[in-house]
Parts: structure tokens; C-alpha cells; sequence
């Protein structure tokens, strides 16, 4: 600890660092092996083959064993057991399907607004979900961005790799402002690899929270949304004469804050999410709302049953 | 309407600095707090709603300004301190005189007559004017100014509160002249009395009491006569059996209807007799117990109504009083032998006597104290310390200037009132040989010949001890001979010790009580029947002391205490019918008017009222989010 540690904003600093770095600690990697496991335990076999892929699957090496259910191929039906226990189950094999999931962290400004819970919170849902998908061996790439993509982590496999995606979320700090209609063009320019796009944002975007997904989905990519929340932001605790500034483009207003004022403030902000949640229904586009005040893990398991990141 | 407080012009000057001052504020925008905000288009979703109203959000602006201005406004009024033209009248002074006597502790009116007459005159208080002044007394025996002449509501009600009642008549006389003094000279000035009207004439020994231009009024306290008090109470032991007393008492019932009533006697707290009595409607009935014996010291009159209910004035429901100290007197007798002398002493059986030669009188002295030394016919060069009897005094140790030689004086002149000589017949003794007496100033004469021209019997006090010097050799006259002799001796010992048959079982309340102490006491204190303890001023050998508590005092001068009783027993006092008039020097007192509750003539008050109201109503509307 140097000198200048001792100083209280720099000790704050530090505290804000340690934050980080504790971000992906040991309990936070146990609760993504549960997590894993769950994620075969409930949903194997029902959520199996629902993702189409562009490219067949080849890996024939035998997984497990699961009841037979109509509907299923029979030639994957195990005759062998059968004629020893007299009971029809179907062969599982490990799929080497070659997906490829993107996962899109907004890095604007807002996301660090307050204490910068929102952002925390996206990176852990980003490193939880990452770390099913490389443990599914799936191909898994990090973006940040803010009006243009920022930092990238290239593409990687296989769940040893997930230390290298902490140390990426880690580095990554929030600033600029959102546009993420052209950061999206950006990202498909640059990935001409077609999947699953994974875009966990605020939807702050000044433009139109649009924009983005379309662009994402008029490429061929499957979007897959996970709007962080953060429920005070619907309710500020504000009072009298103030000057509203936005955090991300420095735009000023003059607001006499009332009772009735903020209750209307609330209703634009509900409107503003059921907006985003209407507009992703219309376009099939699996959206989730990721509140930090919700448990983490809750979180996570309600992506799985909202279908459309495992396969 | 006028202003009496700052002139018109120096107002508008105010106003229009601190309006301007208002204006400026109102001009500036105060800048606003910054509040970062994630995303601002929602803000603007909203405001863009709040546009259509901004005309309105201008208006309350300017509502908001108007508002100030306009507290402006009244704020400055208030210190012109506006009145109305026709009631701008000199303030009044006002003299309250609340009766604190002992009929005023009657409860006719709950709780107390007195309790009665304070909210009257908190009512008088808090109508009062805005340039009124009032001052509160409480009269008794004396007239106490409760505190100086005053405008302050508040500080007039705390010294209403600090009244308390006595056990004493009502001095009206002495507290109307003091009103009347502190009015002098002023032009509205008013007496207000407050009272049940058992006062008196207004009329003292300097002659009835003229007000002057006062005006005054009375509030009368009151309204029943229901009543049976104890209006005489004396006690005394029987000069040659002191074990035994005899009690006089009068009970008066001063109400209009008959009362039974029972009558007890205590005599050092037990019941030493109990009598039932009807007195009829403003009958006085004196009862006599002769022959009584068993109390020591303290006797106590009860009356109590027989029906079980009480009459409406306790304070005279008890009468207090204490027997002499019955005590062997030490006498010294310094003679060469005198028979009469000495058979005279031998009938007091409570003196103690010692017969001692001139020779070995020092010696005898210095043995003890001494209540009483008899000289006769020896006088020693100085007076002893102790009260003394020179029979035939001579020499320069006389107290008195022994001077020409008289031939067959006589007593043509005799004070009959001194306690020495009272009840004797002295007017035909013959005197052979007797020696003028010179008195002293302050020496009482009790009796002198060639018709007052030589006095032959004086009486008076030295170095705070008292003598008694007689001109003639006893023997020389047929004194000795006749009954008056052995009586005054006996008067001498007993004013000597102050147990002559005269002995005040009991003083007066709001009287000034001179009570004897031991020579060279400076100060005393004196523990009254409440239990607090006053310090006394010792004047000529006595405690000077105004007493106006019913009961038992313990004075304490120096190693000596004495004990004495103090009693109402006033008949004015106990009749507490409530007079419905009141009048001085032949006018009557008029109603107590211009004192409305609540209404003030500053205009100022309910202009800085109306700013609070203003203000509380900004403060209401600015909390409904109204007037933002």
C-alpha cells in the first residue's frame, strides 16, 4: 500500500477495483458449475435440437441414456437394452455442433450510473452464460460497446477457457454514449460467422433501442436480449427545482420535481420497458429482464426457461 | 386611521428598499441543483406534457411574488403601528387590589373566594389595553405591591399566581391610600377591588381616605353567608393556683339560618370538653369553663357543624392559644430583714425566694440567675442583671434620681393600666416619710403625690431589664397593712416575668406582635404555623413581628424560644356575607369596564397575525406542491 493509499479516495478507488476482482470469486464459480448442471438436468432432452444449426452435427460419441418419448427417431432407440430390460430408451451422443454465441455487453455510461450495480450485474450474467456455453463446447465471443464496438475477445471453446472471459469482463470499464444501431453494423461487419447474439444492455439508447436488434436480426443472427434494470432508476428520489443531466450526452433540462411529476416519470419508464418487451414479442426475440435487485442465479435459470440460448 | 408608529414616509421608504430587494430575488434564477440522470428522453417525455402548463406554472410565479410583496406590505404596515383615529385614547393605570383576608378562604365559590377573585382579575388582565398599565397588591394587614406597574400580561398573571390567603383582616384603609398615592399625578387612573366587601370603612385615624380623580370600580367574590366561627378565645392561669386556668370563648354565627353546632375544647391535643350549642341567626354566645386542669401548655377551641357538613369559612372553625409557662420564679430578696416583705412572698407558693444580708448580696448574685431581686432599703452601686424592686432606693445605684425628702406624701395620681399597679387601691395609703423619684425619659410614673408633682412609684427598663423603685421605706407607711401590698409584689414579680394576670393567651393575626426577649439579643427568628422560618428585628428587648397565620409560632432569640399562639378572632372577618357595593368617601365604586378579553386596540398584532396566516398558508400550499 502506497502513501497515497491512506487517502479516502483513493482507498475508495481501490475498493471500487477489489469490487471487480472479487466479481468472479470462488463462490461465483461454484454457482456456475450448479448452474451448468442444472442447465443439463432440466433442460436435456426438451430444449435439444429445438436450435437449428447451419451446419450438421457430426460427433457420435455416446452420452447418456433417457426414456423414449413419441415423436423421438427411432433409429436412435436402443435395441440392446431393450432386449434386456424390456424398456425403450434412446441413445444420447455428445453433438459437436459448431455454434457460435456472441455475447454483446453494453459499455456506455449509463451502465455504470450510480454505483455501477448494472454493469456488474451484466457481466456476471455475460460470464455465467459464457461459461454454459463453452461448457456445452460451444464457440464463444465477447463484444463491448457503446456507439462503436469497443473491446473484443475472440472466440474461444471449452470450459477451461472461461478464466480467460473473466479476465476480459474484468478489464472492462464503461464509458461513451449508446448507439447501438451502428455499433451493430460494426459487429456484423466483423463477424461474418452467423449465431446467436446475446445483447445485455440498458437500452439507454437515445436512437432507439431498435435499431440494434434489427440490425442483428436482418443479418441472419439469432438476437437473444437481456435488458439489465435497475428499478430505482424508475423512481428517483428527487425533490424541488433541479437540472437533469444525462450522464451519457451531457443534455441538460430544468425540472420542478413534484409528487405528480415523478408518478408520471414512473409511468414513462414502465411504458419505455413494456415498449422494449412488446417490441421483442412482435419480432420473436428472446427477451429477459434482468432486475439487479433479482438473485443472480434466478436470473440465469429463467434465461434457460425462456428457451432460445440452450440448445 | 393614524400611525403611531414610524411616519408614512419613512414606511414607503422601507417598502420600497426591501420590495425592490423582493423584486431583484424574484429576477434572479437561483442556480439549480445538478441531478445526473441514465437517460434524459425520459425526462423529456414528460416535460413535453409540462409545456402547455407553463403559462400557468408563470402565473403562480407571479402569484408567488404578489404573495411576498404582499407580506411585505403588512410587515411594513405593522410597524407604522396603524390606529383607528377615535381609539386613540391615553392608556389607563390601573391599581388591582386584591383582597387576600381570611374571609376570602371561604368556599362558597369553588375552590376558594380567592382562587375566584385571581380569575377575575386575569380576565381584567387580558382585556387590558395596549397602552394600559396595571399593577397587582394584595391587600391583608398590610398592602404588598406583587411588582412594579406593568404592561406585561404574562408577568401580571405569574404575580396573580404568587397570592396566597391570610389569616388576617383586610388593612382597607392602608391599601386604598396606597393606591391612591401611586396614582397621584395621573390622569386615567383606576382602582380596581376585588374582594367579598368585608372591608370596612374606608376610614383610618388619619381620617376617612379621599381618591382624588381615581376613579374606581369593584368586582365583587362570592356569593354565600354561611358561617359560625370562633370570635373570642382567652385563657389564663388562676394567679395562686396555677395548676388550674380558666377559658372564655365566644362563638358567633354570622349566616342567616340557625346552626347546631359541637364545640370542642383541647387542652395539649386531648379533649377536655365537648359541647353541642344552637346559635341562632347572628347570635353571639360567650362560654366560660372556669376551674380547668389537666392541660400544660396549648389549648384549642374546634367547632364543627353537627349536621356533618362545614360552613364556608374554615379559617375561623379553630382558635388557638397558649397557657403561661408555669415555672418557679427565683427571687432574690436583699434585706436586712423585713417581715411584711417576707409574708408577702409566702403567698405566691410558685416563687422560689432567698433571703440574702446587703453584706453577702454579691455573693448571692453571682450563685445563678435571677428573675426578680428585691432591694429593700439597700442599693447596690450598680443594677444588677435582672429585673429588680428598690424598695426605698438610695444612693447613686438607684435607677432613678432619689431627690427631696417628702413629709407625708400620697398617691394622688395612679397609673391604673400599668400591670404593677392595676387593680390595686393605693389612692388612701398613708406614707409617713418618702423621697422624691426623678424619673428617666421613658420611666412610666405609676404614682406620685402633691398631685403628680413628685413621683413615688416608678416603673421603666435598663439595659433591657425592668425595675420597679418605690420612694418610701414600706414600714414608714400603712401599705403593708392593707391587701394591695402582697398583690403588688406579687404584680411586680409577675410583670417582671411576664406572668401577670393580664398575659396575652394569644395575639391577633394582622397585628404587629412585640413579643419580650432575653436582653442582648440583636435578631431572632420565629418558625410559623406552616412550618417556614422568618427572620424578626429584636427592638427594646422585643421581636417585632406582623403575624397573619392562625396557630402556633415557636420564636427563637438567642438560647431562649418561646412559644406563642396567634388566632382570626374577628367578627368583621367572619361575617362573609358578600357586600354587593363597596363605597369610599360616600361615592360607590362602579363596574370594572373597558377590559374585553381578546380585543386589543394594536391593529399591529392582527397585521403581523395575518403575516403568519399568509405564511402558513404558503407553507401549505408549497407542501401540497400547489405553488410549484
Amino acid at each position: 500500500m502506497g502513501l497515497l493509499d491512506v487517502l479516502p479516495w483513493r482507498r475508495d478507488k481501490k475498493a471500487v477495483s477489489s469490487k471487480d476482482d472479487d466479481l468472479f470469486d470462488e463462490a461465483f464459480q461454484r454457482k456456475l458449475e450448479y448452474l451448468s448442471l442444472v442447465s443439463r438436468r432440466v433442460f436435456a432432452g426438451r430444449l435439444r435440437a429445438e436450435r437449428r444449426t447451419k451446419k450438421s452435427g457430426s460427433g457420435v460419441e455416446f452420452a447418456d441414456h433417457r426414456d423414449y418419448q413419441p415423436g423421438d427417431d427411432f433409429r436412435y432407440l436402443d435395441w440392446n437394452v431393450y432386449q434386456r430390460f424390456e424398456k425403450l430408451l434412446v441413445r444420447l451422443y455428445e453433438e459437436e455442433e459448431d455454434l457460435a454465441i456472441y455475447f454483446i455487453l453494453d459499455t456506455s455510461a449509463s451502465m455504470a450510473f450510480g454505483d455501477g450495480q448494472k454493469l456488474r450485474y451484466a457481466k456476471k450474467v455475460c460470464a455465467a452464460l459464457a461459461y454454459v456455453g463453452l461448457a456445452n463446447l460451444d464457440r464463444v465471443t465477447m463484444v463491448t460497446t457503446s456507439d462503436r464496438v469497443m473491446e473484443r475477445m475472440p472466440e474461444t471453446r471449452g470450459k477451461a477457457r472461461i478464466f480467460k472471459a473473466f479476465r476480459f469482463l474484468r478489464g472492462v470499464k464503461a464509458e461513451g454514449t449508446t448507439d447501438l444501431g451502428d455499433a451493430m453494423r460494426t459487429f456484423v461487419a466483423q463477424n461474418k460467422r452467423r449465431g446467436l447474439a446475446v445483447l445485455v444492455s440498458d437500452l439507454y439508447d437515445p436512437l432507439g433501442f431498435e435499431r440494434g436488434i434489427n440490425v442483428l436480426r436482418y443479418n441472419k443472427f439469432d438476437p437473444f436480449v437481456v435488458h439489465v434494470t435497475d428499478p430505482g432508476e424508475g423512481h428517483p428520489k428527487l425533490h424541488g427545482d433541479v437540472l437533469v443531466y444525462d450522464c451519457e450526452t451531457g443534455d441538460e433540462r430544468e425540472v420542478t420535481v413534484t409528487a405528480k411529476v415523478l408518478a408520471r416519470f414512473g409511468e414513462a419508464y414502465a411504458g419505455y420497458l413494456a415498449d422494449i418487451d412488446r417490441f421483442c414479442a412482435t419480432h420473436q426475440v428472446p427477451y429477459v429482464t434482468a432486475r439487479v435487485d433479482m438473485a443472480f442465479d434466478e436470473l440465469i435459470l429463467r434465461v434457460f426457461r425462456r428457451g432460445g440460448f440452450l440448445r | 386611521m393614524i400611525l403611531a408608529g414610524l411616519p408614512l414616509a419613512q414606511l414607503l421608504a422601507v417598502f420600497g428598499a426591501v420590495g425592490f430587494g423582493v423584486l431583484i430575488l424574484y429576477i434572479l434564477k437561483l442556480r439549480r441543483r445538478v441531478v445526473v440522470v441514465p437517460f434524459s428522453p425520459l425526462w423529456e417525455r414528460i416535460l413535453r406534457d409540462k409545456e402547455a402548463t407553463s403559462l400557468f406554472s408563470k402565473l403562480k410565479r407571479l402569484l408567488s411574488l404578489l404573495l411576498q410583496l404582499a407580506l411585505l406590505a403588512l410587515l411594513v404596515l405593522a410597524l407604522g403601528d396603524p390606529r383607528a383615529a377615535e381609539s386613540l385614547i391615553r392608556g389607563r393605570t390601573v391599581v388591582v387590589l386584591v383582597d387576600a383576608s381570611a374571609s376570602m378562604q371561604a368556599t362558597d365559590v369553588a375552590p376558594s373566594r380567592l382562587a375566584s377573585a385571581k380569575d377575575a382579575v386575569k380576565k381584567i388582565v387580558r382585556g387590558l389595553g395596549g397602552a394600559d398599565r396595571m399593577l397587582v397588591a394584595q391587600m391583608d394587614a398590610m398592602v404588598t405591591p406583587l411588582g412594579p406597574m406593568t404592561a406585561d400580561t404574562s408577568a401580571l398573571e405569574r404575580e396573580l399566581d404568587g397570592i396566597r390567603p391570610t389569616d388576617a383582616r383586610a388593612d382597607f384603609p392602608r391599601a386604598l391610600r396606597f393606591a391612591s398615592d401611586v396614582l397621584r399625578g395621573v390622569e386615567s387612573g383606576e382602582i380596581v377591588v376585588v374582594s367579598d366587601g368585608a372591608l370596612g370603612e374606608a376610614s383610618d385615624s388619619s381620617g376617612p381616605v379621599h381618591l382624588g380623580s381615581a376613579k374606581l370600580s369593584y368586582v365583587e367574590v362570592g356569593k354565600s353567608d354561611r358561617n359560625v366561627g370562633i370570635t373570642q378565645f382567652s385563657v389564663r392561669r388562676y394567679p395562686l393556683d396555677k395548676s388550674r386556668y380558666e377559658v372564655m370563648l365566644e362563638l358567633t354565627n354570622t349566616g342567616t339560618a340557625s346552626e347546631d353546632v359541637e364545640l370542642q375544647l383541647l387542652g395539649d391535643g386531648a379533649l377536655v370538653d365537648v359541647t353541642k350549642l344552637r346559635l341562632q341567626p347572628g347570635a353571639s354566645l360567650p362560654r366560660f369553663y372556669p376551674q380547668l386542669s389537666g392541660a400544660n401548655r396549648t389549648l384549642e377551641a374546634k367547632i364543627a357543624l353537627v349536621d356533618g357538613t362545614r360552613d364556608d369559612l374554615p379559617a375561623d372553625d379553630r382558635a388557638y392559644a397558649l397557657l403561661p409557662e408555669r415555672r418557679r420564679a427565683k427571687v432574690l430578696v436583699v434585706t436586712a430583714g423585713n417581715t411584711y416583705l417576707e409574708a408577702a412572698l409566702l403567698l405566691d407558693e410558685y416563687l422560689d425566694v432567698t433571703d440574702v444580708a446587703p453584706g453577702a448580696y454579691p455573693q448571692a448574685l453571682a450563685k445563678g440567675r435571677w428573675d426578680t431581686v428585691i432591694f429593700d432599703g439597700a442599693t447596690p452601686p450598680e443594677m444588677p442583671q435582672a429585673n429588680a424592686l428598690y424598695l426605698d432606693p438610695r444612693g447613686p445605684g438607684s435607677p432613678v434620681k432619689v431627690t427631696d425628702a417628702l413629709t407625708q406624701p400620697g398617691f394622688d395620681k395612679i397609673d391604673r393600666k400599668h400591670p404593677a399597679v392595676r387593680f390595686l387601691a393605693l389612692d388612701d395609703v398613708n406614707v409617713a416619710l418618702g423621697h422624691k423619684l426623678v424619673p428617666e425619659a421613658g420611666d412610666k410614673v405609676l404614682g406620685a403625690s402633691d398631685g403628680g408633682a413628685s413621683p413615688l412609684l416608678v416603673a421603666g427598663t435598663r439595659g433591657g431589664y425592668r425595675f420597679v423603685a418605690v420612694g418610701f421605706d414600706v414600714r414608714d407607711s400603712d401599705l403593708p397593712l392593707r391587701t394591695a401590698w402582697p398583690l403588688f409584689i406579687i404584680d411586680c414579680v409577675n410583670w417582671f416575668t411576664d406572668e401577670d394576670a393580664q398575659y396575652l393567651s394569644s395575639f391577633r393575626t394582622g397585628e404587629v406582635w412585640r413579643i419580650p426577649v432575653a436582653g442582648g439579643v440583636a435578631s431572632a427568628t420565629v418558625k410559623l404555623p406552616d412550618g417556614s422560618v422568618q427572620p424578626v428585628p429584636v427592638h427594646e428587648g422585643r421581636a417585632v413581628f406582623l403575624g397573619e397565620q392562625a396557630g402556633f409560632y415557636q420564636l427563637t432569640a438567642g438560647e431562649q424560644q418561646t412559644q406563642f399562639a396567634a388566632n382570626l378572632l374577628d367578627r368583621s372577618e367572619s361575617a362573609i356575607a358578600p357586600r354587593a357595593t363597596l363605597s369610599v368617601d360616600g361615592q360607590p365604586a362602579g363596574q370594572v369596564a373597558g377590559f374585553r378579553v381578546g380585543v386589543r386596540r394594536e391593529i399591529w398584532i392582527y397585521l403581523l397575525l395575518a403575516v403568519a396566516l399568509l405564511t402558513a398558508l404558503e407553507w401549505a400550499t408549497y407542501h401540497r406542491r400547489l405553488t410549484v
